[in-house]
């Protein structure tokens, strides 16, 4: 039960290598390989917005903060800039920063919990994450480093969900320390790495080796307060492994979400955490959500690739049907299907409690 | 085919293409080529041709061909092999002992192939690389030696009379392999390996580190040529559309740049003559395929543009003349499967030779032999001795400035090496004049009056009898040697001093040219008043130069060379370009937003099933994986994707290659498929949230029976119809099962009941574990804290209501109050006053933080009980929490206001302006009305002389204050303070709060 609100062209004169909506979902940011960052509408297909324009190499990623710290958008690029651009009006953006402290491309930005103030972690191809965090008082920016993090480059970066403190009389053990920072890496040495801030130190908490080939992202589960932790990540091995953990993240245990066709290069966990997306290298965007039974289960079925959006959405595909689930049958007929309006591949299957 | 001549301008339609420079009135020739050979079927992929200029070489996966050269029957021998790889590059041996033997780089394997009468005789197989070969290039002098370079990142020289091994490998310890390599053609025994955008300079005679580095250029370099004259001159072709010219003595700076718009393919000197030959290769495939030819000594216009090929020119190679000299031809091999010659006549040769209005170039040509042999000379040290390199200002326009050729200023230095400053004087005979002239006074005097503490500037000699001086700038990151000397004449009107910025200058010659320009006009204006003006253009140049270099590194391209030449940042580039470790650029991609938003977008990219045939393999892991598999290997970089403003290239590529590989069918949807469209999908559904739903839910305490009923319909309008059976399962919850006129013993067990509490409670989790945080957030809420007259339903009896309730409040773990006399207290709840009468009986341990939420809620809060277990409330709370920020970016803000009651944590402090009253009884501050150990309100109204409750305000400045009506009559007609301290509290206080925002 997915519908499509908009389609948007983004006019870019090359690929498009992310899109993010901000936390309203108000306005959409799209990167590419034309160097541009374009701010849309999301609800209207109209021109861009805004063109921001500072890059001088392909931007791979954009990440938006958290709307209490103003309209804050961070851009990562090839020419191994991070920008930080700050706007009064959607038209109107400004660069609020610019690190450069990077020698080699920048693959992934990442803004930390708003808890945490405002904090960015970015990953870069020489081999190292920085972590930005910016006093919002006087504006100044601190940039912490963790060299050598991944040998060969850092692919990808996401933040651990802050854990909101536990009252005093909480009877439950928790080593969890809410001020604790944590990240999570992926590397060229196909190893997903979990960090700790420590003292102002970032230390290297685990090591979850199972991939085959180079990880392109990783995803921390936000988390609504359950007493585990997930972790997907994506690899160009065409694997997407889930690591779970218990509360104390003492210990993670790895699950093969699915064996792709192609490499997989984008992971999106949804807000509450249970529903993950994936796309890759043959386009296909796919849906996936654990059962009741702990198993991860595809919940949509499509034919071709995300981008023929005029194809009729009822091409279920029996043989990926099969492969599902039979007690999550899709909702009952008298409900409003969305997806009649939608013309898109993302079909409308939805699970039944 | 008779050559074609033409001198036409260049009409400004674009016709120029990828080659223009950019110049306004363009005037150069255009070449026909000679002869044309073509070869249908040929896939040769390199082309060389052999000493004697006979025959021609090329080489492709399936084929050796010859091509004989100056007889129009066109022979030509084909020679069968068998590989799966494409050949990479062949070399014919330059020197002409081995004439007949050529070298074949295929993979990771050279093979040395001799050419018999008959067919060609594979001598050896030289194998020491472990990646694929990019270059091979022969020594000119000893015919033994070969040097290969590859991706591998080593280079090895070979000597032919030992194969098995190299006979020494250059390793050039980084992460980008090298793709050219090439012998100097006048001493031997320097060679230049090209890795991405930086050149390593090595000499073989000392081959463990590289005796230079040359951040050359910005982006993959495609071409090396040293020069046939100057021992220690080579010319790069780069990606990044320029040809540069490098000194190695002086790495930090190209001496001249060629610009054009596209990437250029290769740059090689002419074997004779002052000109240069580059390939470009156009965007997209389109636009003209240009060969031009360049003089050296005139970097904005070609001299001649060579027609003919109509795709891109893969490779040329000059057809020596053995017999005249003066005369040299250009073999050119192209995609489109032809093979041109072209002549390059005197006529041409003699354009490229500098104009001789251009006097400083035509001194540098008249010296060149003469320059050439002193430096053989010199041992190898020479490199590292810093060679001045003034560039004249006030003699020569800007134009000149630009090129800061060997000219004849630094002769006298080379021939002086006793000479140990860096500083170059500017010429003997102006010096030896000056010597015997006299020093004015005015000279001395305006040196003695110099200010030397000038910000940026240092002067490092003044010398008022030689009649020069020296100054280091350093300003703006850059630094600036700048050499001044004064005519004689000097200051006399119109004979200003003549500006040299000097070796160790660390700017571009485009800006030094502003710079220089910026000094004449300065020194021109005081002058012509005859007024000394040296403090004067020092401080115009440090102000210029700030001003100049920040404009500069806004625009952009120029900022990159700038960067380039700072040689703070040399080292971190020169490890930086390179694209095996970058990821593969996602074509598709996928995003959450925080309410369920979801973003996709997918491009294809038609390079697949090609790459997927080359590779054997899925999608490319990295970046530099792009380039491997275009069709003209590694002509069309990585890069292309990145730095190029029409980085779409490689897709065009590939779409052409896919056109012939699947067929138009597949090629017009994968083109329609290119569009960068982004979907935005409402993914919430899939997380059962629903943001309709959380608009109309409703959380009313007062009928939670009702409360139940009335989600249950709403679940039911907005098609969640599995949660309705939910709902009503929570109406039972809600609903007593023992009738009311039970005793009060049973009544306590109700709220106790295990079972209920417990199914909530696996109702709950059910709900949070499924990820429908809105459904199980929604039922923690609304059983929690919640008032027992809402548990009993609307029919019960209000007292009878109530006294079960306050029992049960001293049960409740949260709500300690006192158990209140039954009796007293069914007297007077008629009165108003009966929550304020519980309110007193509390004990201290009520916190503060309960008490706001008390005058919210009022008379329900008091009789607030819970289903949900304390050992569960934090684990709920943080669902809550979830829930809010879900409602937060839904802008839902009063229902997250809700939400966020029902948690238990403290609202954080209020960052404001707080008023804060002392107790006169304890003397402690407080923030509420009313000190609870004294028991006595601490506010009192300076007016009415009563405590305050309600509404109040006080003057930040002197502390006065009451009740909020009363001060507001009052300061409609007063401005100072009612108690008479004389603080005019209006504006005081006005003042103060300015002060803190």
């Amino acid at each position: 039960m997915v519908s499509l609100l908009q389609e948007i062209d983004t006019e870019h004169e090359d690929i498009v290598h992310h899109a993010a909506l901000d936390f309203y979902g108000l306005l959409l940011a799209t990167c590419s390989s034309d160097g541009s960052v374009r701010i849309f509408h999301s609800r209207k297909n109209n021109k861009a917005l805004a063109e921001l324009k500072g890059h001088q190499g392909p931007v791979w990623q954009v990440a938006w903060a958290h709307p209490k710290f103003g309209n804050i958008l961070a851009s990562c690029s090839y020419d191994r800039k991070v920008i930080i651009w700050k706007s009064t009006t959607p038209r109107d953006w400004s660069k609020l920063y610019e690190y450069i402290n990077h020698d080699s491309s920048v693959n992934s930005v990442d803004f930390a919990p708003a808890e945490y103030g405002l904090v960015l972690a970015c990953a870069s191809s020489d081999g190292s994450i920085s972590v930005l965090t910016c006093n919002t008082e006087y504006g100044v920016w601190d940039a912490k480093k963790i060299p050598n993090a991944h040998t060969i480059g850092v692919n990808a970066i996401s933040w651990c969900s802050a854990q909101a403190p536990d009252p005093a009389f909480d009877q439950r053990v928790t080593s969890r320390n809410p001020a604790v920072k944590r990240l999570v890496s992926g590397g060229c040495d196909n190893l997903v790495k979990i960090w700790r801030e420590d003292n102002d130190r970032w230390i290297e908490e685990h090591r979850l080796e199972a991939h085959s080939d180079w990880v392109r992202d990783v995803a921390w589960a936000p988390s609504i307060g359950l007493p585990r932790m997930q972790i997907a990540s994506a690899s160009q091995d065409r694997h997407v492994i889930i690591w779970s953990s218990n509360a104390d993240l003492s210990q993670w245990t790895s699950n093969v979400l699915h064996t792709f066709d192609d490499a997989v290069w984008s992971i999106s966990w949804s807000t509450t955490g249970n529903v993950l997306a994936v796309t890759g290298g043959d386009n296909n965007v796919s849906l996936w959500k654990e059962n009741s039974e702990g198993q991860w289960i595809r919940i949509n079925y499509e034919s071709g690739t995300a981008i023929q959006s005029k194809q009729s959405h009822q091409l279920h595909n029996p043989h990926q049907q099969q492969a599902q689930q039979p007690l999550n049958l899709p909702q009952s007929s008298d409900s409003e299907h969305s997806s009649n309006l939608s013309n898109s591949n993302l079909s409308n299957s939805q699970l039944s409690n | 085919m008779p050559p074609t001549e033409t001198l036409r301008a260049g009409s400004g339609n674009g016709e120029r293409g990828a080659g223009g420079a950019g110049g306004s009135e363009q005037t150069y020739i255009i070449r026909q080529s000679n002869k044309c050979y073509e070869h249908r079927d040929s896939q040769a992929t390199a082309m060389s041709v052999d000493y004697s200029g006979q025959w021609v070489l090329l080489a492709g996966r399936g084929h050796l061909a010859l091509q004989r050269l100056g007889q129009d029957d066109g022979t030509l021998r084909r020679h069968e092999r068998q590989s799966k790889y494409d050949i990479s590059v062949a070399e014919f041996a330059i020197c002409p002992s081995r004439r007949e033997y050529c070298a074949i780089a295929t993979s990771q394997n050279i093979d040395i192939v001799r050419w018999g009468p008959a067919e060609p005789y594979y001598e050896n197989s030289l194998r020491g690389h472990t990646r694929t070969v990019t270059d091979i290039d022969w020594h000119n002098k000893n015919p033994n030696l070969l040097v290969s370079c590859s991706i591998d990142t080593f280079s090895h020289i070979w000597d032919l009379r030992d194969p098995r091994k190299p006979a020494l490998s250059l390793n050039a310890v980084c992460m980008s392999g090298a793709t050219q390599v090439g012998f100097n053609r006048r001493s031997g025994n320097l060679l230049a390996a090209a890795h991405d955008g930086d050149l390593r300079i090595w000499d073989i005679r000392k081959g463990s580190c590289p005796t230079h580095y040359i951040t050359a250029h910005l982006n993959r370099v495609h071409g090396i040529n040293w020069s046939h004259k100057r021992e220690t001159c080579l010319a790069t072709a780069s990606q990044d559309g320029t040809v540069k010219y490098f000194d190695v003595c002086n790495p930090r700076r190209a001496e001249k740049i060629i610009t054009t718009l596209s990437p250029v393919w290769r740059a090689r000197y002419t074997p004779i003559g002052n000109g240069l030959v580059s390939i470009v290769v156009p965007h997209l495939g389109r636009g003209e395929n240009s060969l031009l030819l360049w003089s050296n000594s005139k970097q904005t216009d070609p001299i001649c543009s060579f027609v003919g090929h109509t795709d891109v020119i893969l490779d040329f190679a000059w057809r020596p003349n053995r017999e005249d000299s003066t005369e040299i031809e250009l073999v050119t091999w192209s995609r489109d499967r032809t093979l041109r010659v072209w002549k390059i006549d005197d006529t041409m040769l003699k354009l490229c030779e500098p104009s001789p209005d251009e006097d400083e170039e035509g001194d540098s040509s008249r010296y060149e032999p003469d320059l050439s042999e002193l430096r053989a000379l010199t041992p190898p040290e020479f490199m590292h001795t810093l060679q001045p390199r003034p560039m004249t200002a006030a003699s020569l326009p800007i134009a000149a400035t630009l090129e800061p050729g060997l000219g004849a200023n630094t002769l006298p230095m080379a021939r002086s090496p006793s000479f140990g400053g860096v500083y170059a004087r500017r010429e003997e005979t102006h010096i030896a004049r000056s010597l015997t002239d006299q020093p004015t006074c005015s000279l001395q005097h305006e040196f003695s009056l110099l200010n030397t503490n000038m910000p940026h500037v240092d002067v490092d000699m003044l010398c008022a009898i030689k009649r020069y001086a020296c100054f280091k700038i350093c300003a703006a990151d850059h630094t600036i040697i700048l050499q001044v000397t004064f005519p004689t004449a000097y200051p006399s009107p119109n004979v200003p001093p003549d500006f040299q910025l000097c070796q160790g200058t660390t700017l571009s010659s485009d800006v030094s040219g502003v710079l220089l320009k910026v000094l004449r006009t300065n020194a021109l204006q005081r002058v012509k008043k005859s007024r000394s003006c040296l403090e004067q253009c020092l401080r115009a140049l440090v102000a210029a130069m700030k001003k100049r270099v920040t404009s500069v590194a806004g625009a952009g391209a120029d900022r990159s060379q700038m960067l380039l030449q700072s040689p703070r940042l040399e080292g971190a580039l020169s490890s930086a370009l390179h694209d095996a470790c970058i990821p593969f650029p996602r074509t598709s991609g996928v995003h959450f937003n925080a309410i369920g938003m979801l973003t996709t977008f997918a491009q294809v990219m038609n390079t697949k099933r090609l790459t997927l045939r080359q590779h054997q393999s899925i999608t490319p892991r990295t970046l530099s994986a792009i380039n491997g598999s275009g069709l003209l290997g590694n002509v069309m970089s990585t890069t292309t994707a990145q730095r190029d403003p029409n980085a779409s290239f490689y897709l065009q590529e590939r779409m052409i290659a896919c056109k012939r590989l699947q067929g138009k069918q597949r090629v017009m949807r994968q083109i329609n498929g290119t569009t960068p469209v982004v979907h935005i999908y409402d993914a919430s559904q899939l997380l059962h949230i629903n943001r309709d739903m959380a608009r109309d839910f409703t959380l009313d305490k007062r009928n939670i029976v009702e409360t139940c009923r009335r989600n249950g319909e709403i679940c039911r309008a907005h098609g969640r119809l599995d949660l309705v059976p939910i709902w009503l399962l929570a109406e039972l919850i809600a609903t007593p099962h023992v009738p009311h006129e039970s005793s009060m013993s049973c009544q306590l067990l109700f709220y106790k009941d295990p079972f209920k509490k417990s199914l909530l409670e696996s109702l709950i989790m059910h709900y949070a574990g499924a990820g429908d945080v809105q459904t199980a957030v929604l039922l923690a809420c609304l059983f929690d804290k919640c008032p027992a007259a809402g548990l009993m339903g609307m029919d019960m009896d209000v007292a009878s209501c109530r006294l079960p309730a306050q029992l049960h409040a001293q049960l409740s773990p949260y709500h300690t109050v006192l158990p209140l006399d039954f009796k007293s207290s069914a007297q007077a709840r008629a009165s108003s006053g009966t929550w304020q009468q519980l309110k007193q009986l509390r004990s201290n341990s009520w916190s503060d933080s309960l008490d706001w939420l008390d005058f919210k809620l009022g008379q329900t809060d008091a009789f607030a009980c819970s289903l949900i277990r304390r050992t569960k409330m934090p684990l709920f709370d943080q669902f809550k929490r979830a829930y809010a920020d879900v409602l937060f970016g839904w802008q839902l803000l009063t229902k997250r206001a809700v939400i966020l009651k029902h948690t238990l944590h403290t609202p954080p402090p209020s960052q404001g302006v707080e008023f804060v009253t002392e107790c006169a009884g304890c003397g402690k501050p407080k923030r509420t009305p009313k000190c609870e150990p004294c028991k006595r309100p601490v506010l009192i109204c300076i007016l009415c002389c009563l405590p305050v409750r309600g509404a109040s305000n006080a003057c930040l400045s002197c502390g006065h204050g009451g009740h909020m009506q009363h001060m507001i009559h009052w300061f409609e007609h007063h401005t100072v303070c009612a108690t008479g301290c004389g603080c005019s509290c209006l504006q005081r206080t006005s003042e103060l709060l300015a002060l803190i925002s």
